[in-house]
C-alpha cells in the first residue's frame, strides 16, 4: 500500500510540534522547508511566536524580587511563633479536660467522706465480735479509713498512707450530735487496734446491715380546704377588704 | 485525702530549655532556606498573579506557612518543591478569590478601578494576552512552564523539585507551549 503524500498542512503541524518541543526539525521536514517557501515563512513565524512566548514567560517567571520580602517575612516569623502540631494542641486540651473531670470527681467524692455519719457503719462496728478483731495494719490511718466507704478508696489510702497519716492529726470531723458517742467509741477502738478498719468496710458486713430496722413512715392525713377559705384568711385579701 | 504530686522544677526547666533549643535550631535551619527559596516563592507567585504586590503577599504567606509546618517536613531536601507547591496553591486561590471579588464588585459598582499605571507600563499588549493565555493553562502545565522558565532551572531540576520523571516534565512543557502558541497566534503581529 503506497504511503499517503504529505501536504504542507501536515508539515506545518510537524513544524509546530518541533518548535513547541524546542527540537530540531527532522531531515524530512528540513528538506520540505528547503523546497517550500510558504512553509519556510510559516516556520519563521512559528519560531518568532515561540521566542515571544518564551520571552514573556521568562519575564513573568524571573521578576525582580522586592527587597522588602525577606525582612517582612522575618518580622512575621518573630511575631508568630511556630504552632505545635494540631494533635498536640488537641492532646493538651484533652488532658486539661481530664484534669478538670478528675478535680470534680475528687472534690465530690471526698467532700462527703469527711463526715462519717452513716449509722449503718457504726452499727456494723458495734456488732463485730471481738474475737474477729485484729490489730489494724499500720499503713492505714484511722480517721481516713473510718470515712472511706468504697473498696478502691482503701487501696488508694494504702498507697498514700504516709501522707495521710501525717495530715490526719489536724483533721476535724463533724458528727451529728446523737452519733458522737458511737463515733468516739469506734475511733477509740480503731486507735487501740481493737477494730480493724478494713473489716468495718468489708463487703460481708452486708449481713449485719440486715439487722438495721427502719420504722415505717407515718403520714398524717391531709386536711383539704376549699381555696376560698384559704384566700379569705390570707393577708392580701384582708388588705383588700380594708381598702373597700 | 489529697494525692500530692512532687514537682521537680529542674526537670521542667530542662524540658523547656530543650524545646527552646529545638525551636532555635529549627529557626536557623529555616532561615538558611529562606534566603535561598524566598525569591523562588515570590517568582512562582508573580508568575501566577502577574502583580507584584499580590505576589509579595502570597510569597510571604507561603513562607510563613512553610515555617509553621517545617517541623513536619521529614525530607528537608524536598523543601524547594514543597514551598513551590504551597506558593502555587496559594497564588491560584488568590486568583480565584480575586475573580470572585471582581464579579461582586462589578455587580455592585460599575466603576471598578482599572489596572495601575505601573501595571500598564510593565505589561505590553502581547504580555497581557500571554498572561491571560497562561491563566487558562491547566495548573500542572502552568507550574512546569514557570519553573522551567526561571533562571538556573534545568528540566532535571524541575523534575526533581516536583517529584516527577523528566519525561513528564518535558511532556507538560511541550503541551503548555503548544497551547500558548495556539491561543496567541492570532495576536502575533
Amino acid at each position: 500500500m503506497p504511503s499517503k503524500m504529505k501536504t504542507c498542512e501536515d508539515y506545518r503541524t510537524a513544524l509546530t510540534n518541533a518548535t513547541a518541543a524546542a527540537a530540531e526539525p527532522s531531515l524530512e521536514l528540513r528538506s520540505h522547508l528547503d523546497a517550500c517557501a510558504s512553509c519556510r515563512a510559516a516556520f519563521t513565524e512559528e519560531l518568532q511566536l515561540f521566542a515571544a512566548i518564551d520571552t514573556g514567560v521568562r519575564s513573568a517567571a524571573n521578576a525582580e524580587v522586592p527587597a522588602s520580602l525577606l525582612p517582612r517575612v522575618r518580622v512575621q516569623l518573630n511575631e508568630r511563633p511556630v504552632l505545635r502540631h494540631s494533635w498536640v494542641l488537641a492532646g493538651a486540651a484533652m488532658a486539661a479536660a481530664v484534669a478538670l473531670v478528675a478535680v470534680i470527681v475528687f472534690v465530690r467524692g471526698f467532700g462527703g467522706d469527711t463526715i462519717p455519719t452513716n449509722p449503718q457503719v457504726i452499727s456494723a462496728a458495734r456488732n463485730v465480735p471481738p474475737t474477729r478483731i485484729q490489730p489494724a495494719p499500720p499503713a492505714v490511718a484511722p480517721y481516713e479509713t473510718a470515712g472511706l466507704a468504697r473498696k478502691h478508696r482503701q487501696i488508694r489510702a494504702a498507697k498514700t498512707a504516709p501522707i495521710v497519716a501525717a495530715a490526719v492529726a489536724e483533721v476535724a470531723v463533724l458528727v451529728p450530735a446523737g452519733q458522737k458517742q458511737a463515733m468516739d467509741a469506734l475511733l477509740a477502738g480503731v486507735r487501740q487496734g481493737q477494730v480493724r478498719a478494713d473489716v468495718l468496710l468489708a463487703e460481708n458486713s452486708e449481713k449485719t446491715l440486715e439487722d438495721l430496722q427502719v420504722s415505717p413512715l407515718d403520714v398524717s392525713p391531709i386536711e383539704m380546704k376549699p381555696l376560698e377559705d384559704v384566700g379569705a384568711k390570707s393577708p392580701a385579701s384582708q388588705n383588700e377588704k380594708a381598702r373597700r | 485525702m489529697q494525692e500530692l504530686v512532687l514537682i521537680q522544677p529542674g526537670r521542667a526547666a530542662e524540658k523547656e530549655f530543650a524545646q527552646e533549643a529545638a525551636q532555635a535550631a529549627l529557626r536557623r535551619e529555616f532561615e538558611e532556606r529562606l534566603a535561598e527559596c524566598g525569591p523562588l516563592a515570590y517568582r512562582v507567585a508573580r508568575g501566577v498573579l502577574h502583580n507584584s504586590a499580590d505576589a509579595e503577599d502570597v510569597a510571604q504567606e507561603a513562607l510563613l506557612r512553610a515555617y509553621r509546618r517545617f517541623e513536619r517536613l521529614r525530607d528537608r531536601a524536598r523543601f524547594r518543591g514543597w514551598l513551590v507547591r504551597i506558593t502555587f496553591r496559594l497564588a491560584i486561590d488568590r486568583v480565584r478569590s480575586s475573580k470572585r471579588r471582581e464579579v461582586r464588585e462589578t455587580l455592585w459598582s460599575q466603576s471598578a478601578p482599572g489596572p495601575s499605571t505601573e501595571d500598564l507600563a510593565a505589561t505590553s499588549e502581547f504580555q497581557a494576552h500571554l498572561d491571560r493565555a497562561m491563566e487558562k493553562l491547566p495548573e500542572k502545565h502552568r507550574l512546569v512552564l514557570l519553573l522551567a522558565a526561571m533562571q538556573g532551572h534545568s528540566l532535571e531540576e524541575v523534575a526533581e523539585m516536583l517529584g516527577l520523571p523528566v519525561g513528564t516534565v518535558k511532556s507538560r512543557l511541550f503541551f503548555a507551549r503548544k497551547q500558548l502558541a495556539e491561543k496567541l497566534r492570532c495576536h502575533r503581529k
